[in-house]
């Protein structure tokens, strides 16, 4: 079922493991000196579908479907022997169809030559031919295996802890839509959500700002594979719970209710900027301990407990999020062509320097 | 992008090395739909998506929308009264969606009984039918999915009598739209058979059109023609959506003018101004019921899902339990069960394709495919010249019957050598597909 996730193209066919992952990326790793090129390769393209995607008007949730259908189209090609500007590109004008917000092929084309020709990226191989892309998008299609519909944590965060997002536009990212609880179970619809949920007290109160990093919090997980490996609804539940642990006031609401809070608030002085804080380490104890929760506020800790999902999962999404985070602080994309020369001596130049996808890669990221 | 290219071309499965093409069906604005069987014997239907520009040389354009819905959603969803998506092949600058076979359709039901038998649908069929038809829908309601395109030439049924939803080529999903419904589509829903909200200019909707669309059918299946058989005003030059006048008189000549009493919403309706400067006419269904359905529980179940107010219409959940469907006779898995062998439609007629598209061309080897693609003149130049050649074989074969093995039977396991197959020699016999005179969206 379309909105079923346990049912879903996605959950049967496109959540893999590591291995399969790692397996992808065997033709590519000859051609870079650490596997962590790779994972920045995977930061970089994101970030220009991402830069794409608000050229041409979309919402978040396209550009997350087009990073989905990027990561799926490389689970079975290799970057060196495909172009992914063109790729991605593709994915872009595809997303756009599959969200039911659709652009024209001429325009993705000129926003994509426009943007790939600027300096940082140069690349000026991108077909001014509209027929290349909609050649690339067949090719795409089928590699996708034609499963369009992908599902995205968005959702679930807005189900789980927005009362009423229905009437309040609470952030320009976040669209005013219908809240839907079908993600989460087989055979749970919008109708039978609550039920679902148990008590009635299914939903976690967050504060605007507190939504806004859960958000962005979501929104940055593009950048790794997470997309590939864990359901939705974890990364959502993950994103919930680092909120909790490293946005400011939200944590500040919350204080008293956490046995250790001290601890914490030692630690959270870069709320609102995820990418930026170095996580501290959790204390496990602290799940223990829900009898001294405030009579009239809903206790998160009991609310993250009370969710029907694996919190030793929650846990190990949570760390790939930070280390996630700690690779992206390493990485940079403005590399000076001075810094880049070096490193393209220091790499092992192979002969295929005449393909030019190749060439290309190597050129940035070596 | 070449080392890319090469892979995947080599590597691809060719419609035609697995798929031994019977026939043509029928066409519509999104491409043609054939008659195929595979290795095994098992018959299928392969819609043919045609390239969006049809000039003199076929190039990408980009997928449509609508190819794209029905693709995304056919692979997620899995019903027994829903036509199946076996696999979709893109090929050649096209595509090809392969579904499960249907013999029948309920436009092709109704023109037997109408026209052949001249006899009403019993009962027994027409409650077994729709119960199916109700049971799809309430699968697509409770996927999200609103179908927006349901009439008779798109309920489809196989031979063994189980109902099969198609087309869900303006299908799309509710949930959580990005843009309202109205943004995509401007017009949604064959004219006859379009809910009153949406010829009145409602820009939000929902399930319940798909509804009022299964009464429609209900009552086209009772009466053996449509009920509200209106002329669509057409779209002006500026693409603006007219006041749909006629469709709506013929809707109020049955049912009787909409009050505010028992729909409050109207009044916030675009077209209201319009819809008040109508006379006013009585409710008639009850007598229109009399003489066609001729069941106090059947005229009740047409009555709640003609409800006007879309927020008070029987939905297909409810209308799937209603009291007709507990009466004798029983709705049936089989809605043929109780109907003589002889009394069930024919076969489809299936003809030989007369545009080429389809016909014997074969993968052409990589080096050639260039070739082929820059030619001028129209698509496929070595299947037409295929055609003209040997249009006496073709004659021939048609004169002596069927002899659908001669066309790719040797093709299977065979893909890609440069011979090229002579065309199938069938179904010349039926001269062309019936034309049907419906109405489509366009």
């Amino acid at each position: 079922m379309a909105t079923d996730f346990w049912a879903s193209s996605h959950y049967k066919r496109w959540i893999v493991d590591r291995a399969t992952l790692k397996q992808a990326r065997a033709d590519d790793l000859v051609y870079v000196s650490e596997p962590e090129c790779l994972e920045f390769l995977a930061i970089y393209f994101a970030n220009i579908i991402s830069k794409l995607g608000k050229k041409l008007g979309f919402r978040q949730r396209v550009i997350a479907t087009a990073t989905v259908f990027f990561r799926r189209f490389y689970l079975k090609n290799s970057y060196c022997e495909t172009d992914p500007y063109l790729v991605l590109s593709a994915c872009c004008y595809v997303a756009a169809k599959a969200e039911e917000s659709p652009v024209h092929i001429k325009n993705v084309v000129a926003e994509s030559r426009a943007l790939f020709s600027q300096e940082q990226y140069n690349v000026k191989h991108f077909p001014s031919d509209n027929s290349k892309l909609a050649e690339m998008e067949f090719y795409l299609v089928d590699d996708l295996e034609c499963d369009l519909i992908v599902f995205h944590p968005y959702r679930t965060l807005l189900a789980l802890c927005n009362k009423d997002f229905g009437n309040s536009n609470s952030s320009s990212d976040s669209p005013a839509e219908e809240a839907e609880a079908g993600e989460l179970g087989t055979g749970i619809g919008a109708d039978d959500g609550p039920r679902y949920w148990g008590t009635g007290q299914g939903q976690l109160e967050l504060s605007e700002g507190g939504l806004q990093t859960a958000w962005f919090i979501i929104n940055d997980t593009y950048r790794s594979e997470l997309c590939l490996i864990y359901p939705p609804h974890l990364i959502a539940v993950t994103a919930i719970y680092l909120t909790l642990v490293l946005h400011t006031p939200t944590q500040n609401s919350i204080a008293h209710l956490l046995p250790y809070s001290p601890a914490f608030n030692s630690d959270s002085s870069n709320s609102g900027e995820p990418s930026q804080t170095t996580p501290h380490p959790r204390r496990s104890s602290r799940t223990s301990d829900s009898s001294s929760k405030h009579a009239n506020q809903q206790d998160p800790i009991d609310f993250l407990a009370n969710l029907n999902v694996s919190l030793s999962a929650i846990a190990t999404i949570a760390q790939e999020i930070i280390s996630m985070y700690s690779l992206w602080n390493r990485y940079r994309e403005d590399v000076t062509a001075e810094e880049m020369r070096n490193m393209n001596a220091n790499a092992n130049m192979e002969p295929e320097k005449s393909s030019p996808e190749r060439f290309c890669i190597r050129r940035h990221y070596l | 992008m070449r080392i890319y290219r090469a892979k995947r071309d080599a590597s691809h499965v060719y419609v035609k090395s697995k798929y031994n093409i019977l026939g043509f069906i029928s066409s519509g604005t999104y491409g043609r739909v054939y008659k195929a069987e595979d290795a095994s014997g098992n018959l299928h239907a392969i819609k043919k998506f045609k390239p969006d520009k049809e000039g003199d040389v076929v190039t990408y354009t980009g997928i449509s929308q609508s190819a794209i819905r029905e693709i995304a959603l056919n692979r997620e969803i899995s019903h027994e009264n829903i036509v199946s998506l076996k696999e979709v092949i893109l090929e050649d600058k096209s595509i090809y969606m392969v579904f499960d076979y249907a013999e029948h359709d309920f436009l092709q039901l109704i023109h037997h009984h109408s026209q052949t038998l001249r006899c009403t649908i019993s009962t027994a069929v027409l409650k077994s039918l729709t119960y199916q038809l109700l049971n799809g829908l309430v699968y697509l309601h409770s996927a999200h999915i609103l179908h927006r395109d349901l009439k008779p030439a798109n309920i489809l049924i196989t031979s063994n009598g189980q109902v099969k939803i198609g087309d869900l080529g303006l299908a799309r999903l509710s949930a959580q739209p990005l843009q309202p419904l109205f943004a995509g589509d401007k017009v949604v829903v064959t004219i006859w058979y379009r809910a009153p909200e949406l010829l009145l200019g409602a820009k939000h909707y929902n399930n319940s059109i798909d509804c009022w669309a299964v009464a429609c059918v209900l009552a086209e299946l009772a009466s053996l023609r449509p009920i509200f058989k209106g002329e669509e005003a057409k779209l002006d030059s500026k693409k603006n959506v007219p006041f749909q006048r006629d469709q709506l008189l013929k809707i109020f000549e049955v049912l009787g003018s909409p009050t505010e009493k028992d729909w409050p919403s109207v009044t916030h309706l675009p077209e209201y101004p319009s819809l008040k400067r109508l006379d006013p006419y009585p409710n008639r269904l009850y007598d229109w019921c009399q003489s066609r359905l001729r069941s106090q529980a059947g005229y009740d179940l047409l009555r709640m899902l003609f409800i006007y107010d879309p927020d008070r219409r029987l939905s297909a959940r409810e209308a799937l339990v209603h009291p007709w469907f507990l009466e004798d006779p029983l709705p049936k898995a089989n809605a043929f069960a109780s109907v003589a062998s002889n009394q069930i439609p024919p076969h489809r007629r299936i003809t030989q394709d007369d545009a080429p598209s389809m016909s014997m061309t074969i993968p052409l080897q990589p080096g050639q495919s260039g070739n082929a693609a820059n030619a001028p003149g129209p698509p496929f130049p070595q299947s037409q010249q295929v055609l003209s050649g040997s249009s006496q074989q073709a004659q021939a074969q048609a004169k002596s019957g069927h002899s659908h093995h001669t066309g790719t039977s040797g093709s299977l396991g065979d893909a890609g050598g440069p011979t090229v197959y002579g065309p199938q020699g069938h179904g010349q016999v039926h001269g062309t597909t019936k034309l049907r005179k419906k109405p489509r969206l366009g």
